[in-house]
């Protein structure tokens, strides 16, 4: 049933091979910039935060951010590219696979750009930072960072496959991703809110994941009804994901 | 590869017994927009079908239809004998599709291409590596196979798509404007090699060129507007338009607007048309021509030719010279 998918997954994983050392050079330097600029820059200007030192408390949230965002970024531009620019989406639909085994080999294929990027990101702070976490909470923090990256994967897909123009992408991205995950306590904790609108701010997915993850990093704290949140958000862009792109196929 | 035994299709009576590709009232709208109109054809197994019309004729709605990448609004589509609307997966195991665009991916080189290809079509290794070295050998990028598909000519990508095309062995091969860009050299290399497929493969081929599908084809649908308005083998096709002739009367010196006035007044003569000394004369019937020879007695002629009908011709006949956008 899958076959399609391995077939057109590893085709990504053999392209992600040839030019990994430019793309991690591209991933690493966002992150780490932020890093520099505010984890250390900032750190004497604002102190402690959640009783944890700047650079502390954003680095969870920069490892989960390089890794949704790689996954958002890798599949909604390989969705458009290979749809609209090289057609290749068209060559691979003259083949007996079928149209939801082209989707979720996408989807498999941002959702591993997540996982390795964020992954080396961490490999990244971890040498060149004091930053440090017991071993033992990567587990749960594994359970927000797959789900999640899932869901900003799923989410990708959806707009490769709806937006014609790569303008279009560019806006939503600023508008609506980058928005939702600065805004989810990465850079602040949700205290800072006023009273009316943390609970308007808790209800979104990228809370739940940003919040849930940092926690889950550092204190090794689990809080199941987020990691519940992010993976049936995940769940859900994954339906609509495949839905929309058998949709947009068929037309 | 091993492929499975013929469909036997389920035509109940056909004037084509062995037809490939059978389309039945096929229709395509969009809204109000008619792409397709009730659609009838068939082609022969192990023929080459030529496709002509002009832009926005719907062929290539056709074409997506056939090859399962769009569906109906009426109608019926089989290749070899399965239906489009829900034997996709079958019929798509057995074409393949050189397409308009070119879709090799860039990332990837040549020999690569065709193996994402091979695996797609779920092709063990050790069947699809040395299919993929005869069709490298074949289509002359043995050489180049390491390579990625940016740094080909034109002619170069369009032989690797075709290659793409074939390395499961299809038995439908659908070419859709398969030339187009192409120098002169590489498309007949294109040619050369579509004819020698002739035979093993029924090839469906949609074109601009009308000598591609004069050189290649064994029979040429004109359609036009979403319908079909003809078909037939070339000669067939040029047989269809009105039995009038055309020759160019070439003259010597002076006198050939004296001979074109002459020649102008008879009542045998439909249209006259003067380029310095020479005349080209469309006569009712080619019977005409001794009338024609002896108005001529005594005229300093050259040359009488007879100028034969192409499929150009007949295409501007059936479609019009108005230009489509």
């Amino acid at each position: 049933m899958l076959r399609g998918s391995l077939a057109i997954w590893q085709r990504d994983m053999q392209v992600l091979r040839r030019s990994i050392f430019s793309e991690l050079v591209a991933v690493v330097a966002y992150p780490l910039t932020i890093y520099l600029a505010f984890g250390i820059g900032m750190q004497s200007y604002i102190g402690l935060v959640d009783g944890a030192p700047y650079s502390m408390f954003i680095a969870p949230g920069l490892i989960t951010m390089t890794a949704v965002n790689a996954a958002y970024n890798e599949s909604v531009w390989s969705l458009w590219f290979h749809r609209r620019v090289q057609f290749t989406v068209e060559s691979y639909r003259v083949t007996p696979i079928s149209v939801s085994e082209i989707v979720i080999a996408k989807i498999f294929t941002g959702f591993t750009h997540g996982l390795i990027k964020g992954f080396v990101v961490g490999l990244v702070i971890f040498a060149i930072t004091p930053f440090r976490f017991p071993l033992e909470h990567l587990f749960q923090y594994l359970l927000f960072l797959i789900p999640g990256s899932a869901f900003f994967s799923c989410a990708g897909v959806i707009s490769g496959t709806v937006m014609d123009k790569p303008e279009t992408i560019g806006k939503v991205e600023a508008v609506l991703v980058m928005p939702l995950i600065f805004m989810s306590g990465l850079f602040f904790p949700l205290s800072s809110y006023p009273p009316s609108v943390i609970s308007w701010v808790r209800a979104l997915p990228t809370t739940a994941l940003f919040e849930g993850a940092r926690r889950a990093l550092v204190a090794g704290e689990m809080i199941p009804l987020a990691a519940l949140q992010v993976s049936l958000s995940a769940l859900l862009t994954f339906v609509a994901a495949v839905y929309i792109f058998r949709y947009k196929m068929s037309e | 590869m091993h492929l499975p035994p013929p469909a036997h299709h389920s035509m109940e009576s056909s004037d084509m017994p062995t037809a490939s590709i059978v389309t039945r009232s096929l229709t395509k709208s969009y809204g109000l927009l008619t792409a397709l109109d009730s659609f009838d054809l068939a082609v022969e197994q192990g023929s080459i079908f030529g496709l002509l019309g002009p832009n926005g004729a719907g062929k290539t709605t056709l074409i997506r239809i056939l090859t399962t990448l769009m569906r109906q609004s009426r109608g019926e589509a089989l290749i070899e004998g399965l239906d489009t609307r829900n034997e996709g997966r079958a019929i798509r195991r057995m074409i393949g599709v050189v397409s308009q665009e070119n879709s090799l991916d860039r990332y990837l080189t040549a020999r690569e291409n065709l193996e994402l290809h091979a695996r797609l079509h779920g092709m063990e290794k050790r069947l699809y590596k040395s299919r993929i070295d005869d069709l490298l050998e074949l289509m002359g990028l043995e050489g180049r196979q390491k390579d990625f598909p940016d740094t080909f000519s034109g002619g170069m990508q369009r032989r690797l798509v075709v290659a793409r095309a074939l390395v499961h062995q299809p038995r439908v091969l659908f070419l859709d404007e398969p030339t187009t860009g192409l120098d002169p050299q590489s498309r007949r290399a294109v040619w050369e090699y579509v004819r020698s497929l002739a035979g093993s493969m029924t090839i469906f081929l949609t074109t601009h060129y009308l000598e591609e599908a004069e050189q290649l084809c064994d029979r040429i649908a004109i359609m036009d507007h979403g319908r079909l308005i003809a078909i037939g083998s070339t000669q067939e096709l040029k047989d269809r338009l009105s039995g009038a002739t055309v020759y160019e009367i070439e003259f010597t010196g002076e006198g050939a607007d004296r001979y074109a006035a002459l020649l102008g007044s008879m009542p045998c003569v439909i249209d006259i048309k003067q380029i310095e000394s020479k005349v080209t004369v469309t006569l009712e019937c080619w019977e005409c021509l001794s009338e024609i020879v002896t108005a001529l007695n005594g005229a300093p002629v050259r040359r009488i030719s007879l100028q034969e009908r192409t499929l150009e011709d007949v295409f501007i006949s059936l479609t019009g010279e108005k230009v489509r956008e």
